[in-house]
């Protein structure tokens, strides 16, 4: 699996680069507008290191704040399906919120919490949180009816089962959506990033544009690639095994 | 224990026709009964106005010391996460193991109680969902084509099974097989379209028991009377 996602990005890593050096010698492009190979491998050679360290100091804060809103989405969704309105009304308010693109919000969150940890994680777990909520709340106010109906008729259903028999029968569903807001979370902190903060690949990414340096940004969207792959198939493992062993016997 | 409803009367919200128009009906008490009828008739609308799960009907349904009703439906599952047995022990009554272990034999279910429920085929599964009704505290059990993939000869067992280990409850079995309803049940209540008066007839099935002698002629009679009364 890792190496399958691995491979693809190459491939498109690949595609792309090919794409830019061809646009390069194919207009005589200049080295200040497109970097030449040698300066690429020389960039990578000095910067490969520090920018590593820097998808990882921006992956641990998207894993942060996908963690926390997975358990924002769960907490709301378990809340808001119990009784119609409710979830009606979240899942209104949350398709009008995300709406907004995170970046016009961004700037006010930092503006507020200055430009540390705090923002970045907030961002990150802002712009995967409505589509996880969204897609919480519909999973968990729906019933399954054909197993629920016995525990209700016999006055068994408490909202802890009711939960449990949704979220087991969902299963697939919900680790697919975990999964794919990953990449939002990742995406949002390097958003975060590159507008204010001081850490991570995409404040690295920000001071590369200043200084017009084609080739630390394409050192940095390597990382960036590898980094989110290793999380995509982290995920996705942690999801199959936990739906191989409740499927297994 | 009779169970009677009186002119009864239902349209579903938005629908432009009655499912029932003056009802009437009459159980006379514990026993193996049916109702019987056409699809899309409103045996399951009726089902559910005896479980309250409809209520805002027209007439009323007199359930005299019928404490507990409970309907179930061929297409119920048992919850994935672990196997069959461990869900009956779950919900069995620690008075009930007894029965549960009884159940799970004359069911033709002790080999595969142990494996989970989507493992099943459809008429294991149709078994092992009603055996767990069974070991439930009831007076009324509706039973929506409850065996409806179980082979003939294991329903047949089943059947005279629960007459024998449930003399004083009362079932309501709702199936389409005409001689099934005609050997086993007592009453048959043949439900019927709205546009005919009286909605619901009342057949004598031959109400067959373990042991007992078959009456191929009184077994045609009581088909034909359904027959015709449907």
């Amino acid at each position: 699996m890792l190496h399958r996602r691995i491979y693809q990005f190459l491939i498109i890593y690949a595609i792309g680069l090919g794409l830019l050096l061809a646009l390069k010698y194919g207009l005589s492009l200049s080295d200040y507008v497109i970097p030449s190979p040698a300066e690429i491998v020389q960039t990578c050679r000095t910067y490969g290191g520090p920018y590593l360290l820097a998808v990882l100091n921006t992956l641990a804060v998207a894993i942060l704040g996908h963690i926390l809103s997975i358990c924002l989405a769960t907490l709301v969704a378990v809340t808001g399906r119990l009784t119609a309105w409710i979830g009606s009304f979240i899942r209104t308010a949350a398709y009008n919120i995300q709406a907004y693109p995170i970046v016009a919000v961004a700037p006010i969150i930092f503006i507020l919490l200055g430009d540390g940890l705090q923002s970045r994680l907030l961002i990150a777990a802002m712009i995967c949180y409505f589509p996880l909520l969204l897609s919480f709340i519909g999973v968990f106010s729906e019933p399954i009816r054909e197993i629920e109906h016995f525990y209700e008729s016999t006055g068994r259903m408490t909202w802890r089962l009711q939960v449990k028999i949704r979220a087991f029968e969902n299963i697939q569903k919900l680790t697919t959506v975990i999964v794919g807001s990953a990449t939002m979370a990742m995406v949002g902190t390097i958003v975060a990033e590159f507008i204010a903060a001081t850490a991570g690949i995409g404040y690295s990414i920000r001071i590369a544009l200043y200084q017009s340096d084609l080739a630390k940004i394409l050192v940095a969207l390597f990382w960036i690639g590898v980094g989110t792959s290793f999380y995509l198939v982290s995920l996705e493992w942690v999801g199959n095994a936990l739906q191989k062993r409740l499927r297994s016997l | 224990m009779p169970l009677e409803g009186r002119h009864i009367s239902y349209r579903y919200p938005n629908a432009s026709g009655e499912v029932f128009s003056d009802l009437d009906f009459r159980i006379s008490g514990p026993g193996f009964h049916a109702l019987f009828g056409p699809s899309g008739v409103g045996k399951t609308t009726l089902a559910k106005m005896l479980t309250g799960a409809i209520k805002g009907f027209d007439g009323e349904i007199v359930e005299n010391g019928i404490r507990r009703v409970l309907y179930t439906y061929n297409l119920e599952r048992l919850p994935g996460w672990s196997n069959v047995r461990a869900h009956f022990e779950e919900i069995a009554p620690p008075a009930g193991r007894r029965r549960m272990e009884e159940l799970i034999e004359t069911f033709g279910m002790a080999a595969n109680v142990d494996s989970r429920f989507h493992r099943l085929s459809l008429g294991q599964q149709n078994r092992a969902n009603l055996i767990r009704y069974l070991l439930q505290d009831f007076d009324l059990l509706i039973m929506d084509e409850s065996l409806a993939n179980v082979d003939e000869i294991t329903r047949e067992k089943i059947i005279l099974k629960i007459k024998i280990l449930f003399p004083d409850r009362c079932f309501l079995y709702i199936s389409h097989n005409v001689a099934e309803v005609a050997k086993f049940c007592s009453q048959v209540l043949v439900l019927r379209s709205p546009s005919r008066s009286p909605q619901l007839v009342a057949a004598q099935g031959c109400d067959h028991r373990e042991g007992a002698e078959s009456d191929s002629g009184r077994l045609e009679r009581a088909m034909l009377e359904i027959v015709h009364a449907a």
